[in-house]
């Protein structure tokens, strides 16, 4: 079983300039779109959107990459997470990331293909997000919470402690697999 | 050639005795050598992996302006460590409450007697805190209470306990980061706020916010605990505090006081001194157990 959570926030900014996408089938795929260096990131962010939500976004990474070179501004920065059966395939461009918690450590995702074990936590986000963030926060509140929900909160208080969320756009999804 | 029937018999056989017990020491040394030999190949085999982590312990347990010492602390015995592992716990008297030092007294002697600790049973030590805490509810009905933190070392990892807003504190590469959550209004405020795109600031305002939501003393509290340990690294530091600690040194600037290099007495006298140099006219009872992770083949 895989459990996700969502977070979007304004974060004090005028607008909101990311998007977070997912989508259940076939696999599970999570979308993090960044549109902070872009001058119009909505038709941007609404252009990610409409790619991976037709036929072409089952397709492979490799495709899916060269049609964003071709369609998305160069300034346009995403992170994609595709769920296969024994893993997660990624990519990636800009700063957005994602994090995994395993066996009591925190790594960065690698891009490319990925194996996955029960009970792996993973956490992707902007840069923004994880800018207010230590690696052994995440870790501490990964192992901690029950849930992604709880997990996300904890973050959250992480960051607000330091920004009071006044820190601009954070956008983030996190995951845990019950294996 | 030499004739050695010109020898005298007693001669020959002296010989030959000295013969016979020179080939046996050679043999035997030649067994011993062969001994010797193999015990260091196998002594080699097994040392060959980086050697284990140990804790290096050290704590200080100081009265602020307060009239009682309402901190207590608790670390667990060293010498089956290897077995048992290694148990610290910090427990805070709620301040504003009576008994705060016999609630926080209490808390870690109950710590103390149930130990050893299962490292892999998080839900029944869990249960074993839990269990404490009703009972000091049932003796003073919410009228007396303490935060408590614990932290269970095993074989470089670790699991923590936490019920309050006491800490726990991991300073790994120079940085130091809070690894329990406080238990207190503002938590819930913050996921108010945040759930409605607002900003927080509205949660730090209010100074009743900080008032806990769970504590020893309440009836069947949540205890926070990690369901999976975290692996710890050698030179990782870990303090287990009191809220006296780090009301009077925030957490960005533990660091700015202690040294890479220096060991647990070290580093726990230098927080001391660090939290008395600041002189603060309502210092809290500051208490911390500090650990320092090292690797030895002791």
């Amino acid at each position: 079983m895989i459990e996700y959570y969502t977070f979007k926030h304004r974060g004090a900014a005028d607008e909101y300039k990311d998007e977070v996408f997912l989508r259940l089938v076939p696999n599970l795929t999570v979308a993090i779109f960044n549109g902070n260096k872009l001058d119009s990131p909505k038709s941007q962010s609404l252009l990610f959107s409409e790619i991976l939500s037709s036929d072409e976004g089952n397709k492979s990474f490799d495709y899916l990459h060269k049609v964003f070179d071709d369609c998305l501004d160069d300034d346009s920065e995403f992170l994609i997470l595709r769920v296969e059966q024994n893993g997660i395939e990624s990519i990636r461009r800009g700063d957005v990331s994602a994090k995994i918690v395993r066996h009591g450590q925190i790594s960065l995702l690698p891009n490319g293909y990925f194996g996955l074990s029960s009970d792996d936590s993973i956490i992707c986000a902007t840069s923004n997000f994880f800018k207010y963030i230590s690696d052994e926060g995440i870790l501490a509140d990964a192992l901690v919470s029950g849930s992604c929900n709880e997990w996300m909160n904890m973050m959250i208080r992480r960051i607000s402690d330091q920004t009071q969320l006044k820190c601009g756009n954070l956008s983030a999804v996190n995951l845990k697999l019950n294996r | 050639m030499f004739d050695y029937s010109i020898l005298p018999d007693e001669t020959v056989s002296a010989i030959i005795v000295a013969l016979v017990l020179f080939a046996f020491s050679f043999v035997f040394f030649l067994i011993c050598s062969l001994y010797s030999l193999i015990k260091y190949m196998v002594y080699t085999n097994k040392h060959k992996e980086k050697p284990g982590l140990i804790c290096d312990v050290a704590y200080f347990h100081e009265r602020g302006k307060r009239e009682n010492q309402e901190d207590s602390i608790y670390v667990s015995p060293m010498d089956k460590v290897e077995e048992t592992g290694f148990v610290a716990a910090c427990s805070d008297g709620m301040g504003g409450l009576l008994n705060g030092e016999v609630v926080s007294k209490y808390v870690t002697d109950s710590l103390s007697e149930r130990f050893p600790y299962k490292f892999d049973a998080q839900e029944d030590n869990s249960r074993i805190i839990s269990e404490i805490s009703n009972k000091v509810y049932e003796e003073y009905h919410l009228g007396a209470g303490a935060t408590l933190v614990m932290v269970h070392i095993y074989d470089g990892y670790m699991n923590f306990y936490s019920l309050g807003d006491s800490n726990i504190i991991l300073i790994r590469n120079n940085r130091a980061t809070l690894l329990n959550y406080k238990q207190n209004y503002i938590t819930l405020m913050i996921k108010k706020c945040a759930e409605s795109g607002m900003d927080t600031g509205l949660a730090y305002k209010d100074n009743r916010a900080k008032g806990l939501i769970d504590f020893v003393g309440n009836l069947d509290c949540n205890v926070l605990k990690t369901s999976r340990p975290l692996r710890l690294i050698e030179n990782d530091i870990i303090i287990v505090s009191s809220d006296g600690v780090t009301d009077s040194m925030p957490l960005n600037r533990i660091v700015n006081y202690i040294h890479f290099d220096q060991n647990a007495i070290g580093i726990a006298r230098s927080l001391k001194y660090a939290v008395r140099a600041r002189k603060n006219p309502r210092q809290d009872n500051y208490s911390a157990v500090v650990i320092k992770m090292k690797r030895s083949f002791v």
